[in-house]
């Protein structure tokens, strides 16, 4: 009936290629650091701020910490514009779902419209998700994976510095932790993704979700600073001389006609 | 309707194989089977086939189950109300929307890609007339 949003003119001579062992194009993984964790009063979602094309970065301050509800918010790893689309159409499903019941939103919710709608696409979606809010039944944090199965953990790690995160979350988490400890572990999982993966660098967001409130700390942390240059490299006024100066005027001559008599009146003759 | 409990798409045969149209001297019978091409050597892959039923499939599932449950009543009114509902008096070829469809099958309170993506894909009708004779049947 309507087009399913994915372009098929290719796909018998990619079919045909493949078979005579030609191998498709592997689609750039975004390299990433996203990770998610249960505190004492809620979640905190941490994420790098890294965006890669292939070997160069994209994007040295891109926000991977994505808005689904006002306590609902999604990491997303994977293909950047995917994640990006995905989140914010599930984002707006779920707004229309929340007037429609007349309820506020729950996590299960979005993590249900998520994993069917990237189960649909059989892992063509290269978004993987680490999605964690607060609603009217607690806390929740899951993680999505690009195929469409789903996760629910206390802690979670996504991207390619996620063994990193990891590393970090096993030998330190604890339920139960208080803010300041739980963003500090986040602050510490990300910056080991930073500091040892080359997919994720430059800052550190966090993003506090509690039943009362949600709080964005973009470029919580910047590990990554650029130094200030050491000497002044502006050529200073009078280094060339100028020896003549010509102006030339753009109009030649100029004859001014009024168009119509009556002023700014409209011309009915 | 099929009565399946099927959630995902059926995988249909994607390509021709030289076993089904070999003469008698083992290779393609052109005159029985016609001219061989690529497209139905290689085929499309599943998962273009997939995309494009996958709604019908989860509403048949759905109906299905209404009719195990309830009995065949059920998914028959459901079906006859947008029967009912689908009779479409518009032209064809003017852009066209069906709240009262949408309502029906549940997509008034859903967005998909293929809803702000409006008509990528083609452009304005040029045959106004083959369409209005696939409409009348004629």
């Amino acid at each position: 009936m309507s087009s399913p949003g994915f372009n098929f003119s290719n796909a018998v001579r990619n079919n045909f290629l493949q078979e005579k062992g030609i191998p498709l194009p592997k689609a750039t993984s975004t390299g990433t650091t996203i990770v998610g964790c249960l505190f004492k009063d809620g979640i905190i979602l941490g994420a790098d701020t890294r965006a890669t094309e292939g070997e160069i970065i994209a994007d040295k301050n891109c926000e991977k910490i994505h808005y689904i509800t006002e306590s609902i918010r999604c990491c997303g790893a994977g293909t950047a514009a995917d994640t990006e689309f995905t989140t914010a159409s599930i984002s707006s499903n779920m707004e229309l779902h929340a007037l429609s019941t007349g309820r506020a939103p729950r996590v299960v919710t979005a993590m249900t419209m998520l994993k069917q709608y990237l189960f649909q696409y059989q892992g063509h979606v290269g978004a993987a998700l680490v999605l964690g809010g607060v609603d009217s039944t607690g806390p929740h944090l899951f993680t999505i994976h690009p195929h469409g199965s789903t996760d629910k953990l206390p802690y979670v790690t996504m991207g390619s510095g996620s063994l990193a995160a990891m590393a970090v979350f096993e030998s330190s988490w604890k339920p139960n932790m208080e803010r300041g400890e739980a963003l500090a572990l986040v602050s510490a999982a990300i910056s080991a993704g930073i500091f040892n993966d080359l997919g994720s660098g430059s800052n550190v967001d966090a993003c506090v979700i509690t039943a009362t409130q949600t709080e964005m700390l973009r470029n919580f942390v910047k590990p990554n600073e650029r130094v200030e240059k050491e000497r002044r490299y502006t050529f200073r006024r009078g280094t060339t001389a100028w020896k003549t100066e010509n102006i030339r005027s753009l109009i030649v001559s100029e004859d001014i006609t009024p168009v119509s008599a009556g002023g700014d009146a409209m011309d009915i003759s | 309707m099929d009565p399946s409990y099927r959630i995902i798409p059926t995988v249909q045969p994607q390509s021709a194989s030289i076993n089904d149209t070999a003469g008698t001297l083992g290779l393609h019978d052109t005159l029985q089977y016609g001219l061989r091409s690529i497209a139905t050597e290689t085929g499309k892959g599943g998962f273009e086939n997939r995309l494009a039923n996958w709604q019908e499939t989860q509403d048949n599932l759905k109906l299905t189950m209404l009719r195990d449950l309830q009995g065949l009543h059920a998914p028959m009114r459901l079906l006859m109300e947008r029967r009912i509902v689908s009779a479409n008096p518009h032209m064809p070829a003017m852009p066209q929307s069906n709240i009262h469809l949408d309502i029906l099958m549940g997509r008034d309170e859903t967005l998909d890609p293929a809803d702000f993506f409006l008509g990528m894909e083609s452009g304005p009708p040029l045959n106004i007339h083959n369409e209005m004779e696939k409409k009348l049947r004629l």
